[in-house]
């Protein structure tokens, strides 16, 4: 364990009767970063963030908090408050009266309370709404007045579990923003729990992503999109062509994968056996369209455009190879002026063979 | 197709309004123009006269067993609401679902006899020679007198309206949001104090109305005070009874039962407006 770990999770595993919720977490949250932890639902993140709560008890193994283990600690003796997806905030209280809860608590002067619930509504930009009732207030500043409730404390760490999920698209994007800056400016540790791969990645640090109540891959956003660990965060991203073979040693050096597409070369020089079964991705920005067949290369073939999505500024191609695997292709507009996109329309699929990534299977 | 509609509404809705109207408002009405006959010789006679309000309002003896019935109502419903809060707090937190639905049945059971029935059997526990003085003897004790006190009284109250009052604040409690609690928690607010500072202003208007429908029940009740109370204090149901037998007096009755009225509707507007005080603006 590092000088600058915060929250440690050692063999942590969660069991509800049967269930097992959370398997074997083994991780490390530093000190003042933006952690993510993303997965589809029930994939144990909630989970993972209401142990570290103290909301859950965890089953097996220990949760430490600067060092000290925290595992039999009530949610009332930490310091660990949580934004909570539906925000939780107490109706028979106004906002100020919310902001000042948890200072009440501690046992913090009236005339003390008053200042410092001040500077956070100030800081949040809900001064003038003090005196309101919750229910009089709008999505966004609901979320504002969860924020200054949890962070009125000034804690070390803050737990948010999907806090912007009940906001429209454009406010979503706004207050992704105020949490980022929120938590560059206070230094407080952010542990984000999230299903949006957006959120998350314009977000965060660093990015856990969960699966089955295990760590599939823990990394930085790039780190994460440009090399997936596994075929499962691969498929999850949903941002990369995948090709599925058997590895051979390149005549050029490098290594090749023996797919039924055909042989492709990759840079990388990974440790790998000879012959055994392995999954290549290819970022669906990298992978390139072309008229005629690229020469030089080897990482091409064929496929049959079937479709097409404009998102703002990138449009992105759906193709079908032989056999059936759907390809994705995604492009700014002025790199796809010169193609004929035609739905039917045969094109030629091709990429650099360093911006193929290989995920060696066990 | 608006109009289809308000038939249709009106189809369902006509008996209850016509059962309203036949056998409330219209008694009521007939109640407020009773109050100003005048009685003869034994005998009533309509007429438009306020000796009634003027006698009644005039005699020491009104007053205070109105203040006699208003204050063991209202401390029926304190007492009640205190006691019943942590079964219906217990039953709604504590319980497994299995056991919630039996302690929900449990409660209603009482309703299955009557509350009279209920009450005499209370005499037989309370009785001077009852079980409880008997057990009491066993060790020594006694024997004290229970029955015909005002603590049989407010016994008898709690009978009528126990199991309505942890019925109601049950189902206030069952639909309170969890994660308030949880969030209450995690702002560092311990057990005790979070069901002071959270569940019950989250609960308010379950638990008023409870209150509320307590103190309405024990202030119109005329079992409890004759039955175990001995018809001591005066009660304002006793006295309605004594006016009628003594001498006809009916219109002086219905002075004292509109009082009641026009006190339960206050009572249960200023609870209500309590309840809700700050949720409309």
């Amino acid at each position: 364990m590092s000088r600058d770990t915060l929250v440690s999770f050692e063999g942590v595993v969660k069991r509800f009767g049967n269930f097992l919720a959370v398997q074997k977490l083994d991780f490390e949250i530093r000190k003042g970063e933006f952690l993510a932890i993303m997965g589809s639902s029930g994939c144990g993140k909630t989970t993972t963030l209401r142990m570290l709560a103290g909301l859950e008890a965890p089953s097996e193994g220990v949760i430490r908090l600067a060092g000290k283990p925290i595992n039999d600690l009530p949610t009332w003796s930490r310091d660990t408050p949580m934004v909570w997806q539906s925000l939780a905030l107490f109706p028979f209280l106004n906002v100020r009266e919310n902001v000042e809860f948890a200072l009440k608590m501690r046992g913090v002067g009236k005339v003390e309370r008053r200042r410092r619930a001040e500077q956070w509504l100030d800081r949040m930009q809900i001064t003038e709404f003090a005196e309101r009732n919750i229910s009089q207030l709008s999505g966004g500043q609901r979320q504002r007045v969860a924020l200054a409730r949890s962070l009125v404390v000034e804690p070390e760490i803050l737990l948010l579990d999907e806090p912007l999920s009940a906001l429209d698209a454009a406010l979503k994007v706004r207050m992704q923003s105020v949490l980022k800056n929120l938590q560059r400016e206070t230094g407080i540790t952010f542990v984000y729990v999230t299903h949006s791969q957006s959120e998350a990645f314009s977000m965060a640090d660093r990015v856990v992503i969960m699966s089955r109540g295990k760590i599939e891959q823990i990394g930085t956003p790039q780190e994460i999109y440009r090399t997936p660990r596994s075929r499962f965060v691969a498929e999850f991203l949903g941002s990369s062509n995948i090709f599925q073979g058997t590895l051979e040693r390149g005549d050029r050096g490098g290594i090749v994968l023996d797919t039924p597409l055909g042989k492709f070369e990759t840079g990388g020089p990974a440790v790998v056996q000879p012959g055994s079964a392995a999954t290549m991705t290819v970022l669906d920005t990298k992978t390139h369209l072309a008229t005629e067949r690229p020469s030089g290369t080897r990482n091409v073939f064929s496929a049959r455009m079937v479709g097409e999505e404009f998102v703002g500024a990138t449009a992105t191609i759906y193709l079908e190879a032989p056999g059936g695997q759907e390809i994705r292709v995604q492009k700014g507009h002025d790199e796809l002026a010169g193609l004929p996109l035609e739905i039917g329309r045969e094109l030629f699929i091709h990429w650099d063979p360093s911006d193929g990534h290989v995920i060696a299977q066990a | 197709m608006r109009r289809k509609i308000s038939l249709y509404g009106l189809t369902f809705s006509l008996p209850l309004l016509i059962w309203q109207i036949l056998f409330f408002v219209f008694p009521l009405l007939f109640l407020i123009a009773l109050s100003f006959w005048t009685v003869k010789n034994f005998t009533m006679r309509p007429d438009f006269n306020m000796v009634n309000w003027t006698t009644i309002y005039g005699r020491g003896v009104f007053w205070q067993a109105y203040g006699t019935t208003f204050a063991l109502a209202a401390a029926a419903s304190v007492l009640t609401s205190v006691l019943a809060f942590p079964a219906a707090y217990a039953i709604a937190f504590k319980l497994s679902d299995a056991a919630r639905r039996w302690a929900v049945f449990l409660m209603v059971i009482p309703f299955f006899t009557s509350y009279l029935v209920r009450v005499y059997s209370w005499q037989i526990f309370l009785s001077d020679n009852g079980i409880i003085n008997v057990i009491l003897g066993w060790v020594g004790l006694g024997p004290f007198q229970m029955l015909n006190t005002v603590g049989a009284t407010i016994i008898g109250y709690l009978t009528l309206s126990f199991p309505l009052v942890v019925l109601l604040q049950l189902f206030s409690l069952a639909f309170l949001d969890r994660t308030l609690i949880e969030a209450a928690h995690n702002l560092r607010c311990g057990r005790v104090r979070t069901v002071f500072a959270v569940v019950i202003p989250s609960a308010r208007v379950g638990l008023v109305i409870a209150a509320l429908f307590c103190f309405i029940l024990s202030f119109g009740d005329f079992v409890s005070p004759v039955y175990l109370g001995g018809g001591e204090p005066t009660t304002l149901s006793i006295l309605i009874t004594d006016t009628t037998k003594s001498g006809q007096q009916w219109p002086r009755a219905a002075v004292i039962a509109l009082t009641m009225i026009g006190t339960l509707m206050l009572v249960a507007f200023a609870a209500v407006k309590f309840a809700y005080k700050g949720k409309t603006k």
